[in-house]
C-alpha cells in the first residue's frame, strides 16, 4: 500500500537516528574504569586487542533509533494513499449541504423521522476536514447551520428542527444550496437532498445550476402514496339581506388514491364550535362538493373552519381556516348632468348594482354641487359628463380627494370642469373628437400591469376589442410624475388616465359611460371594467379570507395589512402603538412599532390573532392561514431525472476546478487526518522510550553494582 | 557472653547475633569432634590444667625424660613416653591482611569486612576456650599489634572494628616482624587475599610455622574475583598499584579463571604438604560454613596426630 507524507520535509529529521548510534559509539570510547584488587592475573592472560568502537547494547540502540525514527515519521504525518480511508476521502475535504424538506407532506407516516436519521447519518460520516451546512426548505428556505465542521452543532441543530406547514418548493432551497456550494473553497462538494420529492414542488424552471463536480445524493422518502383527502377549496359567497351579510359556505373535497367510493363527513365550525355537519361521497381519485346552510355574519374577524371529521395521514390539508368580517360597501356618489337627468348614468348604475356581495352603494345626484357632508360617507365620486360648480363644491371635492377619496371623471358632451380644480386632472381635455371612418375607434393599448386592467390580462377574461368608440375627448397629459396613461385608443389619444392627488386617486375616462359615444356599455367587459374602475379609484383593498402558510407580511405596510384585513394594525404600529401577535400554536411575540419593514412570517396553519397588550376585553384581530394544497398531491417525481437536471457539465474551455495546488493539498490533508497514523506512531514511540528507560536502568544498575562496591 | 558483659560495644557489634547463634550451634558439634582443637572446652574450666592422654610412643633420644611413663616401664621394662592431645591456655593470634586490595567487594560485604567478621568470631571462639587471644594487622608493614592475652579480647575486637585498608600489601616483611614477637607457640590464623606469587606466600607462611606455631590460612576471594563476570571494555585499575589496564573482560574470563584456580590449587598443594590448613573462602558465602570447614579440618588433624 503506497505511503505518502503530508510534511515530507520532516523526514530530514531521520538524520537524528544517527544520534543514538553516535552516542552508543562515543560512550563506549570513554571506557569504564573498574577498580580491581589486583591485576596480577590479568596481566598474565594473553588477549588480542579489539577495537573499542563497538556497540554492545544493541537492544538499547535499536529501541532509541526506532523511537527517533517513529517520532520523525509521526511529524511527517504519514498516510496510506491506497487505503480504504483514502478512498473514503475521495476528492478531498467536502462541503456538504444537507437540504431537508420540512414541508407538511413530510409528516406522512415516519418520513420526518427518517429524514432526520438520514441527515444525522451524513453528519456522523463527516471527515475531519469536511464542512457541512444544514438548510431546510418548504415554500421558503433557511440555513440552520452554515458551513461548519463541528458535528455537534450540526446534530444539535437537527434536534431543534420541526415540521412546518409550508408546501414544497425546491427552487429556494436549491438556490440556497447553490450559493453555499459556490462560496466554498473546499475541493469536493456534495448536496444531500432529503425529502419526499413531490412533483408538485418542482416546476422545472428552478434555474438551479450546482457548481461543476457537485455530487448530488438524493434521499427519497416518499415512495408510497397514501390515500389522501383534502379540503381543496372553500368559497364564502355573501349576500346582503337587510343590511347584514349572509354567507353560504361551500367546500370542495378531493380524494387522491383509493379504489372505492368513500363517504366523508365535513364539518363547518364557527368560533371553534361545530355549526354544521355534511356528508359527501368521494369517488376514487375524484372530488365532491358540499354546500352548507347560510349563516349571518354579525361581527368582525369571525373565525371559521371547514374540516373533515376523520383526518387521514396528511392532516394539515384536512382543514381549511377562514376569517370573515362583514363587508362594507363602497359608497359611490354619481353626479349626473342636470340637463339629462338620471338617464345618463343608467348603464353605470346598473353595472354597480350587479354585485355578488353588494359591494357598491350608489347614490345619484343630478346637478348641483357637493358639500363636505355629502362626501363624508362617500368613497368615490363619479362626475358623469356633467358640470361641477365652482366655489364650495370645488373646495370640498379637493379636500375629499386629497384625504384619500376617489374621483372618476367621465367626459362627454356636457363636461364642464371648474378651473380651480384643473390641477386635479392628469391633463387638459380638448373638444370632442369624432372618429371619421364610421366604424369608430377602438382601444389600442391597455396597461395590463395596472390594477384596473390586471384581471383582464389572461385570455377570455375580458375583451375590449369589441367596443367601438365614435367620439371622445383628447387629454393633453401634463408633465407630471403623478399622472399616467392607463389606456389609449388606436389613434394614440388617451382613453383612460390617472393622477394621484394627495392620498386620493383621480381617473379620467375620455368618453362616455353610456351608449352615445361608444358601445362599451353594451359589451360584456363593461361590468367588470366598471367594478375595477370604482374599486381601484376608491383605494379599498380587498381582503383575503386566508393566507397560505409560508407567506410573509410586512406589518408596517399599510396596503399589505389591509389586504390581510389588518389595516388598523398597520395604522396602530405606525402610530407607535404596540401590538402582540399570537400564533396558532400559542406562542406570542410583539409586533415592533415604528418604521419598517417588520416582517411577520405566517408559518403555522390556523388563526393568528393580533391584540393590544393589556386590552383583554377587546376582540382581537385575526388572520387565517391555510396550507398550500399543492402539497396535498403526494405523487413523487423521478429522482434520477431531478438529480440529473441539477448537476451541470463543466463550462467549455474550463478545466475541472479540482486540480488546484490548494485543492490537492487539502485532499492529502484530508486523507491524512482520516487515518491519523501519527497518533499510532507516537504511541509506539513512547512505548519504545518507556521500554528503553527500563532496559537502560537495568543495565546501568547491573553495571553500577559492579562498580559501586569497588573501592568502597 | 564476654563481649556483651564487657560492655565494649565497638567490638561486640562485629559478633553479629545471627553469626554467633550459628557458631553456638557449631560449638555443640565441636565438643564431640574437635576436642583437641577446642582445648578444655568444658573440663578445663572446672579441672584447671588438665591433660588429655592421647597415646604412648617409644622413647627416642632427645625426648624429655620427664615425660617417660615409669609405670609402664615397670610393667614392660621398656621406655615409653606419654603423649597428650593438647595443651591448655594456648596463644591464638589472628594475622589480618589490611592491604588496599582487601577493600574490594562486589556486594554489600568487602573482603575486609568478611575478614573482620571471621577474625572476630575466631577470636571470640578461642577466648571461650580460655586461650590467650591476640591480633596483628598488616599491609606492607605491621599496622596494629595486640599481644596475646586473656584480657585482650575487647581490644582485639575494637582493633578489628577500626581496621582500614589503606596501603599496598606485602606478606613476608610484616610477617617476619610479627613472628619475632610471637615466641610462645600458639595458633596463628592468617587471613589474606594472597595477591603474591605462590613462592612468596609459601615462604611467608613457613616463617610463621618455623617457631612451631600451628598455622591456619584463610584465602578470601570476592565472587567477582572468582567468576570475573565483567562485560564490556573497561579500564581495570589495580587497587594497590593504581596501574590501569584496558581490557575486554569477556575475552579474558576463561584465562583469568584458569590462572586463579591454578594459583589456589598450587597453594593448596604446597600448604597441605607443609601441614598448613588452607581454605579458600568466597565472601558471598555464609561465615559459619567457613568455621564449620575449619573445625572439621582440625578434627581430622587432631586425630591424625
Amino acid at each position: 500500500m503506497p505511503l505518502g507524507f503530508l510534511v515530507p520535509a520532516f523526514l530530514l529529521g531521520l538524520a537524528a537516528v544517527v544520534i543514538p548510534i553516535l552516542v552508543h559509539l562515543t560512550r563506549k570510547q570513554k571506557a569504564r574504569v573498574v577498580e580491581f584488587p589486583s591485576l596480577m592475573f590479568l596481566d598474565r592472560v594473553p588477549f588480542r586487542a579489539e577495537t573499542r568502537r563497538r556497540i554492545h547494547h544493541w537492544l538499547l540502540l535499536l529501541l532509541r533509533a526506532l523511537a527517533v525514527a517513529l517520532i520523525v515519521a509521526a511529524f511527517s504525518r504519514p498516510f496510506f494513499t491506497g487505503s480504504a480511508e483514502a478512498a473514503g476521502a475521495g476528492m478531498g475535504p467536502r462541503e456538504v449541504v444537507v437540504l431537508l424538506d420540512r414541508s407538511y407532506s413530510m409528516g406522512v407516516e415516519d418520513r420526518w423521522d427518517r429524514a432526520l436519521d438520514a441527515a444525522r447519518e451524513v453528519f456522523e460520516d463527516l471527515g475531519p476536514l469536511d464542512r457541512a451546512s444544514l438548510a431546510v426548505f418548504g415554500r421558503n428556505a433557511a440555513v440552520s447551520v452554515r458551513s461548519t465542521s463541528d458535528r455537534n452543532i450540526l446534530l444539535s441543530a437537527l434536534d431543534t428542527l420541526r415540521l412546518s406547514d409550508e408546501s414544497t418548493s425546491y427552487g429556494p432551497g436549491l438556490k440556497l444550496a447553490q450559493t453555499i456550494l459556490e462560496e466554498t473553497d473546499l475541493p469536493a462538494r456534495e448536496l444531500v437532498l432529503v425529502g419526499d420529492f413531490q412533483r408538485a414542488g418542482w416546476t422545472g424552471d428552478e434555474g438551479v445550476f450546482l457548481p461543476y463536480g457537485t455530487v448530488v445524493t438524493p434521499v427519497a422518502l416518499g415512495s408510497d402514496v397514501p390515500v389522501n383527502r383534502a379540503v381543496a377549496r372553500v368559497t364564502l359567497p355573501r349576500q346582503k339581506l337587510d343590511g347584514r351579510d349572509r354567507v353560504t359556505p361551500a367546500a370542495r373535497i378531493t380524494r387522491v388514491g383509493g379504489e372505492m367510493e368513500d363517504t366523508v363527513e365535513v364539518i363547518l365550525e364557527l368560533e371553534g364550535r361545530e355549526l354544521q355537519r355534511q356528508q359527501v361521497v368521494l369517488p376514487a381519485n375524484g372530488a365532491g362538493g358540499v354546500i352548507f346552510d347560510p349563516f349571518n355574519l354579525s361581527q368582525d374577524y369571525t373565525r371559521g373552519a371547514v374540516r373533515l371529521s376523520s383526518p387521514d395521514e396528511l392532516e394539515p390539508d384536512d382543514v381549511n381556516f377562514f376569517v370573515l368580517s362583514p363587508g362594507r360597501a363602497i359608497s359611490v356618489l354619481v353626479l349626473d348632468d342636470a340637463g339629462r337627468g338620471a338617464a345618463s348614468s343608467l348603464f353605470l348604475r346598473e353595472a354597480l348594482a350587479i354585485s355578488e356581495e353588494n359591494a357598491f352603494g350608489v347614490t345619484v345626484r343630478a346637478g348641483g354641487g357637493v358639500s363636505n357632508a355629502d362626501l363624508a360617507e362617500t368613497s368615490v365620486v363619479v362626475v358623469n359628463d356633467g358640470s361641477l360648480p365652482e366655489g364650495n363644491s370645488s373646495a370640498a371635492l379637493r379636500s375629499f380627494v386629497e384625504e384619500g377619496g376617489g374621483l372618476l371623471v367621465v367626459m362627454g358632451e356636457r363636461i364642464r370642469w371648474p378651473s380651480d380644480l384643473a390641477d386635479l386632472l392628469p391633463g387638459a381635455f380638448t373638444e370632442p373628437l369624432d372618429r371619421a371612418d364610421g366604424r369608430g375607434g377602438r382601444l389600442g393599448f391597455m396597461d395590463y400591469d395596472h390594477p384596473v386592467f390586471e384581471i383582464f390580462r389572461g385570455p377570455r377574461t375580458g375583451d375590449f376589442t369589441g367596443a367601438r368608440f365614435f367620439r371622445s375627448r383628447d387629454l393633453l397629459m401634463a408633465d407630471s410624475e403623478t399622472s399616467q396613461v392607463l389606456a389609449k385608443y388606436d389613434d394614440g389619444s388617451v382613453a383612460l388616465a390617472e393622477k394621484r392627488v394627495g392620498e386620493g386617486r383621480v381617473l379620467v375616462w375620455t368618453s362616455t359611460m353610456d351608449a352615445f359615444w361608444n358601445d362599451l356599455a353594451q359589451q360584456p367587459v363593461f361590468l367588470p371594467f366598471i367594478h375595477q374602475l370604482v374599486k381601484y379609484v376608491s383605494g379599498r383593498t380587498e381582503t383575503v379570507a386566508a393566507f397560505t402558510a409560508g407567506q410573509v407580511v410586512d406589518v408596517t405596510d399599510a396596503t399589505a395589512m389591509a389586504t390581510a384585513g389588518l389595516g388598523e394594525v398597520a395604522e396602530a404600529l405606525a402610530g407607535e402603538e404596540e401590538r402582540v401577535v399570537f400564533t396558532p400554536s400559542g406562542t406570542s411575540r410583539p409586533l415592533p412599532p415604528g418604521e419598517g419593514p417588520h416582517f411577520l412570517r405566517l408559518e403555522e396553519q390556523g388563526v393568528y390573532e393580533i391584540r393590544t397588550p393589556g386590552a383583554s376585553n377587546m376582540r382581537s384581530l385575526a388572520v387565517a392561514v391555510n396550507v398550500d394544497l399543492a402539497e396535498a398531491d403526494l405523487t413523487p417525481m423521478d429522482v434520477e431525472e431531478t438529480v440529473a437536471s441539477l448537476t451541470s457539465r463543466p463550462p467549455e474551455g474550463e478545466a475541472p476546478r479540482m486540480e488546484g495546488t490548494q485543492a490537492a493539498r487539502l485532499r492529502l490533508e484530508d486523507q491524512e487526518r482520516r487515518q491519523s497514523l501519527w497518533r499510532f506512531l507516537l504511541l509506539i514511540a513512547f512505548v519504545l522510550l518507556a521500554l528503553e528507560t527500563i532496559v537502560s536502568n537495568r543495565i546501568s544498575r547491573v553495571a553500577g553494582k559492579r562498580g559501586s562496591y569497588a573501592g568502597s | 557472653m564476654a563481649a556483651n558483659s564487657s560492655g565494649v560495644s565497638s567490638g561486640a557489634q562485629l559478633l553479629l547475633p545471627e553469626v554467633l547463634a550459628r557458631i553456638d550451634n557449631l560449638e555443640l558439634l565441636a565438643r564431640k569432634v574437635v576436642e583437641g582443637f577446642l582445648n578444655g572446652i568444658h573440663r578445663s574450666i572446672y579441672l584447671g590444667l588438665s591433660v588429655d592422654f592421647a597415646e604412648h610412643r617409644p622413647y627416642m633420644p632427645g625426648d624429655d625424660i620427664r615425660r617417660i611413663d615409669w609405670r609402664l616401664y615397670g610393667r614392660t621394662d621398656r621406655h615409653y613416653i606419654k603423649l597428650f592431645e593438647a595443651e591448655t591456655n594456648a596463644n591464638f593470634v589472628v594475622l589480618l591482611d589490611v592491604s588496599r586490595s582487601m577493600s574490594y567487594g562486589s556486594h554489600s560485604v568487602t573482603k575486609l569486612d568478611y575478614a573482620r567478621y571471621l577474625a572476630a568470631c575466631l577470636t571470640y571462639f578461642s577466648r571461650q576456650q580460655r586461650d590467650r587471644v591476640g591480633l596483628i594487622t598488616f599491609d606492607e608493614d605491621v599496622v596494629d599489634y595486640i599481644p596475646p592475652s586473656a584480657r585482650n579480647l575487647d581490644l582485639c575486637l575494637h582493633t578489628l572494628h577500626r581496621a582500614e585498608a589503606g596501603r599496598p600489601g606485602e606478606l613476608y616483611n610484616p610477617l617476619l616482624k610479627a613472628i619475632e614477637s610471637l615466641r610462645r607457640k600458639g595458633i596463628l590464623v592468617l587471613i589474606s587475599d594472597f595477591y603474591e606469587d605462590t613462592e612468596n606466600v609459601v615462604e611467608a607462611v613457613r616463617l610463621l610455622q618455623s617457631p612451631g606455631h600451628d598455622v591456619i590460612v584463610f584465602h578470601l576471594l570476592d565472587p567477582d574475583e572468582l567468576e570475573f563476570p565483567f562485560d564490556g571494555p573497561s579500564n581495570f585499575r589495580d587497587m594497590e598499584t593504581r596501574e590501569e589496564l584496558p581490557l575486554v573482560p569477556g575475552k579474558l574470563r576463561e584465562g583469568y579463571k584458569e590462572l586463579l584456580s591454578s594459583h589456589t590449587a598450587e597453594l593448596q598443594e604446597r600448604f597441605t604438604a607443609s601441614q598448613v590448613d588452607y581454605t579458600v573462602l568466597d565472601t558471598s558465602k555464609p561465615l559459619d560454613q567457613a568455621l564449620f570447614h575449619l573445625l572439621l579440618h582440625r578434627e581430622k588433624r587432631s586425630r591424625a596426630r
